[in-house]
């Protein structure tokens, strides 16, 4: 049984500038409960298009998605999605902006308030309670954007690169912090990246995936023992999985070049 | 920017020196008081308006006839910028009038006002009420229009939807641009109340002014302009701090230049 099933998924945007363009195609991949999968591949590929599918804010134009084997109709809080931009509200405190789907739900206050403590400690936010997202850094709002999207409990999280505009060092700690929080949510994610050893560092799989119109070229079993601890980076094994997926990437990357 | 305090006596200088100048062409240069009345005169005819209450009555009509058109503006604007921005119908048949009237001088409406008003206080409101629309709705349509189409997906994403989208997220996010709106609103009611007492009316500041003019009491017309740059002024001044005060988020994202 998959919690997330993708069978000749095809996506087409019918307006806006990138009208007619087909995003994915012949798009399959089923992803189990509580797994970690990254999905990489070269830029405009469709990454970012299946995340909004599988979130029901865009609607497939052909092929089937399933979630814990029901088709996907529309947005559920049971499926939050996390991006690069954390996009959170400027004029809600940290705790406002976690209370959010709370809000949403009519969730009575005392008990807002409770779990958004809980949420808000998980992300190591304890103290900035009252802050306002201009007055946080970089790092510290996608923790909250993570804090709000996990508030509602939802079985799937799915993140679009969410720290491709952090520095190096502030992207290396939050990774350790999403295995924690991963863990300790027990969620299944799907990951956005375009850095391979993010990847394979994060994940229990990694998609390949082609050029557009994008799919899955290749689905790799990461097998490291978990807990992950930095050091991996160095291993050989690690170092392995780095290079074979890279060469994967490079031969879209050099499609997309030669055309040029 | 708020300058250091020991910076703020700057901007008191060329009011202070134009004054001076005046003043001194006036007393010490032949030119015709009637034309220039120097500002000793003028202030000692303002601390005599002050002193018998003589201009208060003026000003409280002048703001009552200005807050009557501004109120109704304001209820108006919001409600039509937001059906507008709310549905594309209701844009269509809406947008079309709004462009054709918004060109027009508020003062080419007056003789069309008198006509349908009388010279009452009804077509002084409606004058204003026209002055004070456009900024009002237009604000109101482009903030909402405005507000980050990711921001939004990321709010459905958190279950919101419908009216809940409008209420805790769109209207929240476009409050910035519509206060504009409503601030420069409190500018023009101010511009065309004066404008419209001077051609129709036995009260308010502007027929002050321009009965002092009609009577040649040039001293007692500049003391009425200072009573108007006051008022502008102060009323300026008031809507800042409402504004700042609402939206202290926003200022200091500006100010900040951050990614929220």
């Amino acid at each position: 049984m998959y919690l997330i099933e993708a069978e000749k998924l095809k996506k087409v945007y019918a307006e806006g500038k990138s009208k007619n363009t087909i995003a994915i195609e012949d798009f399959n991949l089923k992803v189990k409960e509580r797994e970690f999968t990254s999905i990489v591949g070269p830029s405009g590929c469709g990454k970012s298009t299946f995340l909004l599918l599988v979130s029901g804010l865009e609607k497939a134009t052909a092929g089937k998605l399933y979630i814990n084997g029901q088709p996907v109709n529309g947005p559920d809080p049971l499926r939050s999605i996390v991006f690069q931009e954390y996009l959170l509200f400027p004029w809600k405190t940290v705790r406002g902006n976690v209370e959010f789907g709370l809000e949403i739900k009519r969730i009575p206050k005392k008990k807002r308030r409770e779990i958004s403590s809980a949420y808000i400690e998980l992300v190591g936010l304890e103290g900035f309670e009252n802050r306002y997202p201009h007055e946080l850094s970089g790092g510290m709002k996608q923790r909250v954007a993570i804090a709000r999207a996990l508030v509602n409990k939802p079985k799937v999280i799915l993140l679009d690169e969410p720290f491709g505009s952090l520095d190096a060092l502030t992207r290396e700690g939050l990774q350790t912090e999403l295995l924690r929080i991963w863990h300790e949510a027990k969620c299944t994610v799907l990951f956005v990246t375009h850095s391979i050893s993010e990847a394979v560092y994060l994940s229990d799989k990694v998609a390949i995936m082609s050029k557009r119109p994008g799919r899955i070229k290749e689905l790799i079993t990461i097998d490291l023992p978990r807990p992950r601890t930095k050091d991996m980076f160095v291993s050989s094994e690690f170092r392995e999985y780095e290079r074979y997926l890279k060469e994967l990437v490079w031969e879209e990357f050099n499609d997309v070049t030669n055309e040029i | 920017m708020t300058l250091p305090m020991k910076y703020k006596y700057r901007k008191i200088i060329s009011p202070i020196c134009l004054m001076v100048i005046w003043e001194i062409v006036g007393r010490f240069i032949w030119v015709d008081p009637f034309f220039f009345p120097p500002p000793s005169a003028m202030f000692k005819e303002l601390y005599a308006m002050i002193i018998t209450g003589e201009v208060f009555p003026h000003i409280a009509i002048s703001i009552t006839r200005a807050l009557s058109g501004y109120i109704l503006a304001a209820v108006a604007g919001l409600t039509i910028g937001l059906l507008v921005a709310w549905s594309s119908a209701v844009e269509d048949i809406i947008d079309p009038l709004i462009e054709l009237i918004r060109p027009i001088s508020t003062f080419a409406l007056v003789p069309v006002m008198f006509i349908w008003f009388g010279i009452g206080n009804g077509s002084k409101i409606a004058i204003i009420f026209k002055a004070c629309f456009f900024p009002i709705v237009l604000n109101t349509i482009a903030g909402i229009k405005g507000v980050d189409k990711k921001l939004i997906q990321a709010a459905r994403s958190l279950g919101a939807n419908g009216s809940q989208l409008w209420i805790k997220v769109l209207i929240p996010a476009a409050l910035p641009m519509i206060v504009t709106g409503m601030r420069i609103s409190t500018a023009m009611s101010m511009l065309a109340i004066v404008g419209v007492e001077m051609l129709a009316a036995d009260s308010g500041i502007g027929f002050l002014v321009i009965d002092a003019q009609r009577t040649f009491a040039t001293a007692r017309m500049f003391a009425g302009i200072i009573v108007i740059s006051f008022l502008g002024f102060s009323l300026d001044r008031i809507a800042r701090i409402i504004q700042n005060r609402m939206l202290a988020w926003h200022t200091e994202t500006s100010l900040s230049g951050g990614m929220v």
